[in-house]
């Protein structure tokens, strides 16, 4: 794929949800090759499978790809990108910035995105309030920006390319194009599924299946997965478009615009110099009607109070869509696990969608590869569910408040959205509550097995030094634990300890660096230097100097904090690679 | 939530208020009074004194 801009083929306009399969960017096209199985009719048992190649699917098998571990991803059609109704992704927060970092693909997607700093709100004719990013006081201590916003098909892209290259130097994932499945069933032993290509039908066999079709996946219905769901009346059309005379690289949100009947639109910038507009329509509004190129440009013109000529601005996607919010009470049935949005749909607002997806995939990784290569135990992989549904639902609590907050019920609803935003012209406090959405920030896990509850959270991309006094990230040191879990082992060690260590560091399944402030001595054979305490601070290892260690996972959460090495280490370990607790 | 009296001078806030409503339609006071409560909650700010707050005036609605 092109690191410049992607050509554009001519929008089609067809007057209906077909619309939104969108032909306004030219999309790689990746060659279908005839499965081994058509000629040989054998019906062939694969560890691990992923159907579906979306965002979610890809990072997947990008992380799998990195682990060596084999997989099989299938995809129903030939390219990356605009397929399904659904809205595609355009903002990628820190988190999700820092696994592509991980994935190898964080550079491309720097370079190809776009990011702003300054952000307005205004209700009618008003500015409410406006802020900027560089002059905000900022608590984040990774090496990542808050957030980078780029057409979800680039990553998708840069993904696929990147898969394509580790299994180059290591055969592992096998992409297979143009394959749909059409049925599926399970049993003790194993799932058997059902596929069909131009080149003919065939079946296979899997030990593990992992979900990834997205938010109208089959295997709902397969695995009689219950949901719980709410759907709203809220509908918005989406218009991407190109402008020869760009606005202000800012993001501005209208609660209230006038130029779209006093309802909300959104207005921010992606690569190539493209900028999504999405309105609010009216809850009865005809979905064919208001996608349609007039219309679209009526609402364009009415936006920026001319006529814009067709070389003024180009539209190059357009996709009506209805707000829903629904979330699979369990994200695994027998040998399926659910993820991205085949597990849970939530409404745009704070990009919760897309971001939740690749750190599900990157949740579910790491743990297929420790029970695939013998490093923990299976139970391990329930710890997925436990952990993603949790943020799922922590995901739909905070997008049905944005949406309550932009869709009022008539009545006292509106009547306090109307007092907050009066109040919040003036009053700093207020504008707290005006609530555009809440940008997607890592979840907590409080639930799971696989976590001691001085862990389950998430670390952030911090800077240190290795021993050679060279910088080093997080990434890096997660990277060079390969899969493993990683234990940082802080402050100076009495020798007994560091005896312990050094019999720990020897056991497989877990990597020992000792953590130095400036100054301190070493006692481990690796060892780093934490010289502005980020490291410590993003691990919550209380002290400036003072012992402790923190338990990393390779999804770069905290598993696990302590202070001395004794027993508790021992016991987060086990936890933390899927062993019960045996007086549990 | 307190319960006990709280106000430093209660009919003199009562009058306020009553006040503050003068002259104003129905749907301007039931603006202000929307107003009145965000401005308030924010002096509380404590999320289980608020919820107390909220329990209490819904228990005060007639059958």
């Amino acid at each position: 794929m092109l690191e410049t801009q992607a050509a554009y083929a001519d929008t089609a306009f067809s007057n209906g949800y077909e619309f939104t399969q969108g032909t306004g960017y030219t999309l790689p096209e990746y060659p279908f090759v005839a499965p081994p199985e058509l000629v040989s009719g054998e019906v062939r048992r694969y560890p691990l499978v992923i159907v579906g190649g979306g965002i979610a699917g890809l990072s997947l098998a990008c992380a799998l790809a990195h682990q060596g571990v084999e997989a099989l991803l299938l995809d129903e059609d030939n390219t990356v990108g605009v397929k399904g109704a659904a809205s595609r992704g355009i903002c990628y927060a820190q988190k999700t910035l820092e696994i592509f970092k991980r994935l190898g693909v964080y550079e491309r997607i720097a370079r190809k995105g776009v990011q702003w700093s300054v952000g307005r709100t205004f209700a009618g004719e008003d500015e409410v309030y406006s802020f900027d990013l560089r002059q905000q006081q900022t608590h984040s201590l990774s090496v990542e920006p808050p957030f980078i916003n780029i057409q979800q098909f680039y990553i998708e892209g840069f993904l696929v390319e990147q898969i394509q290259a580790l299994h180059r130097s290591r055969p592992c994932i096998d992409i297979r194009w143009s394959n749909r499945i059409t049925a599926f069933e399970q049993n003790e032993a194993f799932a058997t599924l059902s596929l069909t290509t131009p080149a003919g039908d065939y079946t296979l066999q899997a030990d593990h299946v992992i979900d990834c079709t997205g938010s109208r996946s089959p295997f709902r219905a397969w695995c009689g997965a219950s949901v719980t769901a709410k759907k709203g009346d809220d509908r918005w059309c989406i218009a991407d478009v190109r402008f020869r005379d760009a606005p202000p690289v800012e993001r501005h949100t209208w609660i209230e615009a006038p130029f779209n009947d006093n309802r909300a639109v959104w207005q921010h910038l992606m690569a190539d110099g493209v900028w999504r507009i999405d309105y609010q329509m009216a809850p009865n509004c005809d979905p064919e009607q208001v996608s349609r190129e007039d219309v679209v440009r009526a609402r364009l013109n009415a936006q920026f109070k001319r006529e814009l000529g067709e070389d003024e601005c180009e539209i190059v996607w357009v996709g009506p869509y209805a707000y829903r919010s629904e979330c699979l009470d369990g994200l695994r049935h027998g040998r399926v696990f659910f993820v991205g949005d085949s597990a849970h749909v939530v409404s745009p607002f704070g990009a919760r969608g897309g971001n939740s997806g690749v750190q599900d995939a990157d949740n579910l990784a790491w743990k297929l590869a420790a029970v695939l290569q013998g490093r923990a135990s299976p139970g391990l992989l329930d710890s997925y569910s436990a952990e993603r549904h949790e943020a799922a639902q922590q995901n739909v609590l905070v997008t049905n408040r944005t949406a309550r907050f932009l869709r009022p019920a008539d009545g006292a609803e509106r009547l306090f959205r109307t007092a907050a935003l009066g109040l919040a012209r003036k009053h700093l406090f207020a504008r707290q509550l005006v609530n555009t959405g809440r940008m997607s920030a890592p979840n907590t896990y409080s639930r799971s097995a696989a976590c001691d509850k001085t862990g389950g959270i998430a670390t952030q991309n911090v800077i240190f030094s290795w021993a050679d006094g060279q910088p080093g990230e997080l990434v890096d040191l997660l990277r060079w634990a390969g899969g493993q879990l990683l234990l940082l082992v802080f402050g100076a060690l009495p020798a007994s300890a560091a005896r312990r260590l050094q019999a720990l560091a020897g056991h497989s399944g877990l990597r020992c660096v000792q953590v130095l402030a400036p100054g301190q001595q070493p006692q481990a054979a690796e060892h780093v230097i934490d010289r502005q305490g980020h490291l410590r601070a993003t691990c919550r290892v209380a002290g400036a100097s003072a012992s402790g260690w923190a338990l990393l996972r390779p999804d770069s959460y905290v598993a696990a904090t302590g202070q001395r090495l004794d027993t508790s280490l021992v016991r987060a370990v086990g936890a933390a690679i899927g062993l019960q607790e045996e007086n549990a | 939530m307190k319960s006990s009296l709280h106000f430093q001078d209660a009919d003199a806030f009562y009058e306020c208020l009553l006040d503050a409503h003068q002259g104003l339609g129905r749907e301007q006071s039931e603006l202000l009074n929307a107003r009145l409560i965000l401005i308030l909650a924010n002096q509380l700010g404590d999320t289980a004194v608020l919820k107390a707050c909220i329990e209490a005036a819904r228990a005060g609605q007639p059958d």
